[in-house]
């Protein structure tokens, strides 16, 4: 029986002591103690809230939205830059396809910033102030960028500055935060970008090399940010209130000129400390010039680099060479020429033979083909920028002479030869006089030489399958010239994405100082700016420089950034915040430049038409302020959904 | 072994088709909600477009709740609506398209007028919506084939409003051609519709003329072939009134 009595006071002590332990934090979940008591710690925190950042780079596309793989439906192809296959007229954002979570994975980033800006002061000890500083100035950072995200789809959206914390059984009335103002949103991304800029260093003493933000960095996010809230107060016209009289949609036009204001400011900040990328450039040599441009985008040395976004293989990898290498080098994924860039979007640049009306020259005096020894001869004197964005029918890539002719013309060329169709003509090109191939396996035309050529070039026009370059072009910027074929595969490309370069702050300068000018606000700015950056931006590009500083307005430093920054997918968002995309797709069908090469002429001439496809593109101006997931709704009652949905 | 696997897999197939018989607790809604938008000058329904660019129908169901998400249904391309599955409560409704709004707020979110109707919907219930529309499509004559089998037709556009904020400028009249009587700005064949975009006041000078639009791109096809004409101006969202379609053939 002692025994018993002995057994039951042991179990009383082993139950006593057992008591202690059970309430411990789970040792298989990483607590706050181990993340920010160590550099180590903090620096798995801002992976994780770097890499959520939402910024539009490789992996993005309106259809699939962000950090997706599969881009086959490229935002250039949106925007008029250029047409694609798989591209069949103007779109808004697929939120509720695919993977993206716009609403939910945006405001993931934000609690993450949230519970950082709470959470590390209390371990603000281990660190020196300067680097405690400078981490909080990192989460406001990506928070402004991600309320930037929201706002520019959305309009006004939830600020949520502090993390929620749900107590089970409490009400969660107070967890359905409604929809601020749009102005509200816009000011509270200047600043967070305000108290970035003033915490953090001019050089990120954890990785100076632009994959993470400093003082400049966030300034020249802020004159992005304050440029769009500007244009929205001056050319938005949709408008939603709610019933506290908050306006969600637009903003009051008398607010414009203080973001210009802003805009204006934050880029000054940068002068002095970023550059124009100029190594390989000389005043005089169009070689050097195209590749120096070319060499812009490859370049991790390069002083233009102000914030960018790097890729490693195997961890993080994307397939921009896989999708838009033109057809004759492509990988063995089988995708190509993803993006056909527009003769729309070729005539914006200089050095090409025009018509008075601006359309490219063609047609001689009499109405007849003008016709070319060779496809690049129309092309001999571009604007070296061009041959750097686009790949020019007959230009060399890869060693290769990039050939794309739409067909052979079999018909007589004494006396010249007349357009293949009326002009403005939307018919198919007729059958007679005409070989064309269906795709790339091709028979050869004998010609009147008896040598033999291919109906089609080897990257196109393939009137069947579409895997070539329908517009006449395909894209030179991005693309890794130094890539193997049997490299260019999907989730193997590992270039380097650079989100924002000083042309842009340049740009927004400009174009913030062309606004102010026209809202005659010019008491604080330098009214030469637009004149002088414009001139710097072409002197660069090897284009020919604006003559005098009227001709730089508002219009001129719009063009040079669409010229400037094209496939860069900031043209969707300029369209957007200039509010001009309905203008420029009303049924809209873009045009194309079709080479062909005259049997008996033995030499070339161009046609241009509308895409063969007679893809209409027409913008809903309900799009510029995109439709509130209906789960978002379903999840918090109070938030009102945009106009028109 | 067998007969064992084979009676619990019966087991497991009557588990879980039985699960499947519960019955939703709600009746489907049954209700019906019909109506139409009329042009208040000339009593006739407004011409619209089907799909996502024409009129809708929007209902608050005020009896769930004060303030309730709401909920759309499009209506017909004639102007017409009709739901036959319609939860009975009460509803607030109204319409939005291409007409001066019947809910309008002020450039400081101050509602200034609001013509929405509410309903106690039992059984069913009709609506008709008066509007001013923006603008007032109508056809002069019937389209005429010319030599060239090409088509010319002649409308007339005129302000359907009064009210000072509706009255920008005209920025589209187009003829759309389709093979089919839905024809219009999100249904139509680009190569014999003619698209006139006008820039400042040129588009406006032509509204009370008569204008003459031709298709584009030659002879049209041997087949049923419907015109349609819509015009726009800035103001809402963009949407186009409409004249009726017409078949020339």
């Amino acid at each position: 029986m002692k025994k018993f009595k002995y057994i039951f006071l042991v179990l009383l002590v082993a139950g006593i002591s057992a008591c202690r332990k059970l309430n411990i934090p789970p040792k298989n979940i990483i607590q706050d103690p181990q993340v920010f008591t160590s550099t180590g710690g903090i620096q798995a925190y801002m992976a994780r809230i770097y890499s959520e950042l939402p910024i539009e780079d490789f992996r993005y596309s309106p259809d699939m939205g962000l950090n997706f793989f599969w881009i086959i439906k490229p935002t250039p192809a949106t925007t008029g830059e250029a047409l694609s296959r798989d591209q069949g007229g103007s779109t808004g954002e697929n939120f509720g396809g695919w993977h993206w979570d716009v609403w939910a994975g945006n405001y993931t980033t934000i609690h993450d910033c949230d519970y950082f800006i709470q959470t590390l002061p209390t371990y603000a000890s281990t660190y020196t102030p300067a680097q405690v500083n400078a981490w909080l100035g990192e989460a406001y950072f990506v928070r402004a960028m991600t309320y930037f995200a929201l706002v520019k789809r959305f309009g006004g959206v939830p600020i949520v500055n502090k993390v929620l914390n749900y107590t089970p059984g409490s009400d969660v009335a107070d967890l359905k935060v409604p929809r601020s103002s749009e102005q509200a949103v816009w000011d509270q991304i200047g600043s967070d970008l305000d108290f970035a800029i003033a915490n953090l260093p001019a050089v990120n003493s954890d990785y100076g090399d632009g994959t993470r933000a400093n003082k400049f960095v966030a300034a020249a996010f802020k004159s992005r940010a304050m440029l769009y809230a500007g244009s929205i107060a001056k050319y938005n016209t949709a408008t939603l209130f709610d019933a506290a009289k908050n306006q969600l949609c637009g903003i009051p036009s008398t607010a414009a000129a203080g973001y210009f204001q802003k805009a204006y400011d934050a880029a000054k900040l940068l002068d002095g400390q970023y550059s124009l990328y100029l190594s390989a450039w000389s005043p005089t040599d169009k070689a050097a010039q195209y590749q120096n441009f070319v060499n812009l985008f490859s370049d991790p040395a390069s002083k233009e680099n102000i914030f960018v976004r790097q890729y490693q293989y195997p961890n993080s990898v994307h397939g921009y060479d896989a999708y838009n290498v033109p057809r004759q080098l492509m990988g063995p994924n089988g995708y190509s020429s993803e993006v056909n860039p527009t003769l729309d979007f070729v005539e914006k640049f200089g050095g090409l033979p025009k018509n008075p009306d601006g359309t490219l020259k063609t047609l001689d005096a009499s109405g007849h083909y003008i016709l070319f020894n060779n496809t690049m001869d129309i092309f001999a004197n571009v604007e070296p920028r061009l041959r750097a964005s686009v790949i020019l029918p007959g230009d060399v890539f890869k060693g290769q002479n990039i050939e794309i002719r739409r067909g052979i013309y079999t018909g007589p060329s004494a006396g010249g030869i007349s357009p293949l169709l009326p002009a403005g003509s939307k018919s198919q090109y007729p059958s007679t006089n005409l070989v064309v191939s269906s795709n790339s396996g091709q028979t050869a035309y004998k010609l009147p030489d008896g040598t033999l050529m291919n109906p089609a070039g080897l990257s196109g026009v393939f009137t069947g399958d579409q895997t070539c370059a329908i517009s006449g072009f395909s894209v030179r910027k991005w693309l890794n010239p130094n890539l193997a074929t049997s490299q260019v595969l999907e989730n193997n490309e590992t270039q380097t994405w650079i989100e924002m370069r000083y042309a842009e702050v340049l740009l927004n300068k400009a174009e913030a100082a062309a606004e102010l000018a026209s809202l005659g606000q010019t008491g604080s700015i330098n009214t030469s700016d637009a004149f002088t950056i414009v001139n710097q931006i072409r002197s660069r590009a090897g284009a020919t420089l604006l003559a005098g500083a009227g001709d730089a307005k508002i219009d001129t430093v719009r063009a040079e950034r669409r010229k400037e920054l094209a496939f860069e997918n900031k043209t969707y968002w300029d369209l957007k915040r200039w509010r001009i995309f309905d203008k420029e797709q009303n049924g809209t069908i873009y045009r194309v430049l079709m080479p062909f090469y005259s049997a008996q002429a033995g030499k070339y001439f161009f046609d241009q038409r509308t895409d063969e496809r007679n893809n209409v593109y027409t913008y809903d101006t309900r799009w510029y302020y995109e439709q509130i997931p209906g789960g978002a709704i379903s999840k918090s009652s109070n938030l009102i959904q945009n106009p028109g949905y | 072994m067998k007969k064992i696997f084979y009676y619990s897999a019966l087991c497991l197939a009557i588990a879980i088709t039985s699960s499947c018989s519960k019955v939703d607790n709600y009746p489907a809604p049954s209700d019906t909600l019909t109506g139409s938008t009329i042009d208040e000058a000339t009593g006739k329904t407004l011409q619209t477009e089907v799909g996502g660019g024409g009129t809708r129908v929007k209902l608050l169901e005020t009896s769930y709740s004060a303030n309730p998400v709401p909920e759309y249904f499009q209506s017909k391309q004639d102007g017409t609506f009709n739901n036959t599955k319609v939860f009975a409560a009460t509803y607030k409704i109204s319409v939005e398209g291409p007409f001066v709004p019947l809910v309008q707020t002020d450039n400081t979110g101050n509602v200034v007028s609001d013509s929405s109707q509410t309903v106690v919907l039992k059984g069913s219930a009709t609506v008709n919506f008066k509007v001013q529309p923006f603008l007032r499509v109508e056809w002069v004559g019937s389209p005429v084939v010319n030599a060239d089998k090409s088509v010319t037709v002649q409308v007339k556009v005129t302000r359907g409003t009064n009210n000072p904020a509706y009255q920008s400028d005209v920025t589209n009249i187009n003829l759309y051609v389709s093979n089919t009587q839905y024809d219009g700005s999100n249904n139509y064949d680009p190569r014999y519709s003619t698209l006139v975009s006008y820039n400042g006041s040129t588009g406006t000078a032509l509204l009370g003329q008569t204008i003459s639009i031709t298709t584009t791109g030659g002879a049209l096809p041997d087949q049923d072939v419907y015109f349609r004409v819509g015009a726009r101006i800035n103001a809402g969202l963009n949407q186009y009134n409409y004249t009726t379609p017409v078949s020339a053939h």
